[in-house]
């Protein structure tokens, strides 16, 4: 451990707020201004820690006799034996001692693309937006054709679109400085139209395969594209720790299914979006072999036992009056 | 356009405010000299019958009935007593005759069916009603006066006109072109004479001054069987669910007995029941839509079994509807004919009368046609083995065309509600090869 030091005021994230060369050991840390390093904390005491050069050649830290000590992991410590990587923390400052001869880690591969900022991707995101709006619209659209559902279609898919990318601006700009809104906007419009595309394809999975929970349980793919969407934005906010934004990200998404679940079976009895599967598409799309009637209605006979056996389930009175039979 | 909207003639207090068209005709027309002299004869023998909330004693609807004879039977209506028949620990019974004298109800036969029902209550007849084996001739067109306390406003007398037996109705109910309001269920339809030549049940609602009374004959059967039991049934519920299945088996039986008519959906052949009792309506979108076209034949049963004022059964409706597209993609059509298969009711879960429906779904083919097919049961909570089923089947041969069929069948067994899903998956077809 060579000189020149250098100590570093982290947040508790583990980012540097400030840091500061010292010339020499030993290193004097307090709120008085003889002090190597002035802390600015009124929970520190004038003369808080002096750090030196231990018998093994490494770095000590050496508790004054302050009220509050040095905390290390939770603990608070008379003498720490510090590297450059041991945080430590004097009243409310977390602090790091480096020396000159620290070796940091490898240069990191730059994967930004610094020419998609700005300009190109927010139109490309307003674009993509605005076809889907159109599309979706012109799918729908089989009676007369007015120009103001499109009209209204584009506008409000483009609000939403804008709020949403504008809430991770404001974000970005908070936690990074600076605001990427052509970024965020790009990748609204790449998610809703992942989420396009994606809900045609288990569709026509669906239909073609007789796969049914497919189309039942669609929801919970959108859920895994808006998860796969906050994890982009996250990225973007701070590209330096992906790891942990794919986890939190897949918490949401496993809160977000979760919550779905929750919510269809307390609503409609089941834990599917829908009791059946009511895409249809051309004959030339449905790919497995049709069952003959005996087989479909043996299959409807097997359910028997199960209607019987939640009719002798007990309800509570609360759900009274709710059918649709009307007798006036 | 199906007219299918009847008024149960049980007056429900909770309903007693609500804007229906009947209420507007509260005024009855005056009644004739013989009017008068029938009222003042049959006045010491008509009850008003109310169902009461065993808490706090308030009425929850009302209805009327009449003693027989000489002796303390009074006939009325099942639905007027649908409450205390079913839910006997909240619903009690009580009387009150002409003079407001009151007492207690006790239920002895229902007749579901026949929408019919005997109580006993502590008072005697004057013997003015009588039911004997030998029963009115009627002729249409002839006078008839119905009896009752409308509205709960008071005991009344309309005069009215006999005009035949309905043939649309299940059970052969009498039409009578009378005014018929709710709270005269149960009240007795006579001839000039005094004699009973039904009961009063129902209205319609789409309608003026049609009005239905059930024959008196029902009304003998039930009493002779009033007669001849032992001891009162304990619970009312197993004997409704009886009938019900009873009825469920006449009802298929008059199916089985009915052909199967085939109804051009061009280029489709779709099987329907139309009978004197299931009538079909036809719809189309005409020239609205230039890019798709759409027709429908809609069946149903006209009648309906009351079980309950929440609950009807014993019904079937068939719905048959042609999408074709004119100048639709691929695409754009499968998205109209997903949607308009989509999102049918099936019935909920939270349902204290049903269980939450169970559906099986798959591709199926009889030969001639291949579906997409659905079939959703549930079961009633309160009547063993019996079930609503609900078949879904779309056409998937083209991908310019959706034949969509949709085939209600309520209050039967399991077996008799997969044989009705048989019978339309087995019977679609297409005439002409595409």
């Amino acid at each position: 451990m060579n000189a020149p030091f250098y100590v570093e005021v982290l947040t508790r994230s583990g980012e540097v707020r400030h840091r500061q060369r010292v010339d020499a050991l030993p290193i004097r840390i307090g709120q008085g201004y003889d002090n190597d390093y002035i802390l600015d904390d009124p929970h520190t005491s004038a003369h808080h820690v002096v750090i030196d050069r231990n018998e093994a050649g490494g770095l000590d830290v050496l508790d004054l006799g302050s009220r509050n000590g040095v905390v290390h992991k939770g603990k608070r410590r008379e003498r720490l034996t510090i590297d450059g990587n041991t945080v430590f923390r004097l009243g409310h400052t977390n602090l790091r001692v480096r020396a000159a001869d620290f070796s940091v880690a490898d240069e990191m591969r730059d994967t930004t693309y610094h020419g998609w900022e700005g300009w190109p991707p927010a139109v490309a995101g307003l674009v993509l937006l605005a076809l889907l709006a159109l599309s979706t619209t012109w799918m729908t659209d089989t009676d007369k054709t007015e120009t103001v559902r499109y009209i209204t279609a584009i506008v409000g898919m483009l609000i939403a679109g804008l709020a949403w990318s504008g809430a991770w601006t404001l974000a970005n700009r908070i936690f990074a400085g600076q605001t990427r809104f052509g970024r965020h906007l790009f990748i609204a419009g790449c998610g809703m139209l992942v989420m396009e595309l994606t809900s045609l394809l288990l569709s026509l999975a669906g239909y073609a395969f007789s796969l049914e929970s497919l189309t039942r349980y669609g929801g919970h793919a959108m859920i895994v594209i808006t998860a796969g969407m906050v994890f982009f934005h996250l990225v973007t906010i701070n590209p330096n720790n992906p790891r942990r934004y794919a986890v939190t990200a897949a918490i949401l998404m496993l809160l977000g299914s979760a919550l779905t679940l929750t919510f269809n079976y307390q609503n409609r009895g089941m834990f599917a979006e829908e009791p059946y599967m009511s895409e249809l598409f051309a004959p030339s799309l449905h790919l497995t072999a049709d069952r003959s009637i005996d087989e479909f209605l043996a299959e409807a006979g097997k359910r028997k036992a199960a209607i019987d056996e939640e009719r002798s389930k007990v309800l509570s009175e609360e759900g009274e009056g709710e059918g649709d039979d009307e007798f006036d | 356009m199906r007219f299918k909207s009847f008024l149960a003639l049980t007056l429900f207090c909770a309903n007693a405010s609500a804007a229906e068209p009947a209420e507007d005709a509260v005024e009855l027309p005056t009644p004739s000299s013989s009017a008068q002299r029938l009222y003042s004869k049959a006045k010491a023998d008509i009850v008003q019958l109310r169902s009461l909330l065993k808490n706090g004693r308030t009425q929850s609807s009302v209805g009327s009935g009449f003693l027989i004879g000489k002796g303390n039977l009074v006939v009325t209506n099942y639905h007027v007593m649908s409450q205390i028949a079913l839910e006997p620990d909240i619903y009690v019974g009580e009387y009150v005759d002409t003079n407001g004298k009151r007492g207690a109800v006790e239920l002895l036969a229902v007749d579901v069916l026949h929408d019919l029902a005997v109580v006993r209550i502590e008072r005697n007849g004057g013997g003015f009603f009588n039911v004997p084996d030998t029963l009115p001739e009627l002729t249409q067109g002839q006078y008839l006066y119905s009896l009752g306390n409308p509205l709960d406003l008071g005991f009344a007398i309309s005069e009215g006109a006999y005009n035949g037996v309905i043939k649309r109705s299940f059970y052969g109910e009498l039409m009578f072109t009378g005014p018929i309001n709710a709270g005269m269920s149960g009240g007795p339809g006579l001839t000039v004479d005094g004699r009973v030549a039904g009961v009063n049940v129902s209205h319609r609602l789409d309608g003026e001054l049609v009005s239905f009374l059930v024959p008196v004959r029902y009304v003998r059967d039930l009493l002779k069987k009033v007669a001849a039991q032992k001891e009162v049934p304990k619970d009312f519920k197993l004997v409704v669910g009886k009938q019900l299945q009873e009825h469920q088996a006449t009802m298929m039986d008059r199916l089985a007995a009915t052909p199967l008519t085939f109804k051009e959906l061009k280029p489709y052949r779709v099987p329907v029941w139309e009978s004197d009792q299931v009538r079909c309506w036809g719809r189309a979108n005409g020239k609205q839509s230039k890019s798709y076209s759409y027709d429908q034949v809609s069946c149903a049963m006209e009648s309906a079994l009351y079980v309950s004022n929440q609950t009807q059964t014993g019904h079937i409706s068939i719905e048959h509807k042609l999408l074709q597209s004119t100048d639709l993609g691929d695409l754009r059509f499968a998205v109209l004919a997903s949607r308009s298969f989509q999102n049918q009711s099936m019935g909920g879960h939270k349902d204290t009368r049903y269980t939450a429906p169970q559906c099986v779904e798959q591709f199926v083919s009889n030969g001639k046609l291949p579906v997409r097919a659905v079939l959703c049961v549930r079961a009633y909570r309160k009547f063993p083995e019996l079930y609503d089923f609900t078949l879904l089947a779309a056409s998937t041969d083209s991908g310019r065309m959706s034949l969509q069929t949709r085939v209600d069948t309520s209050g039967v067994t399991y077996e008799n509600g997969l044989r009705i899903a048989r019978i339309f998956l087995e019977q679609a077809s297409r005439e002409v090869q595409p």
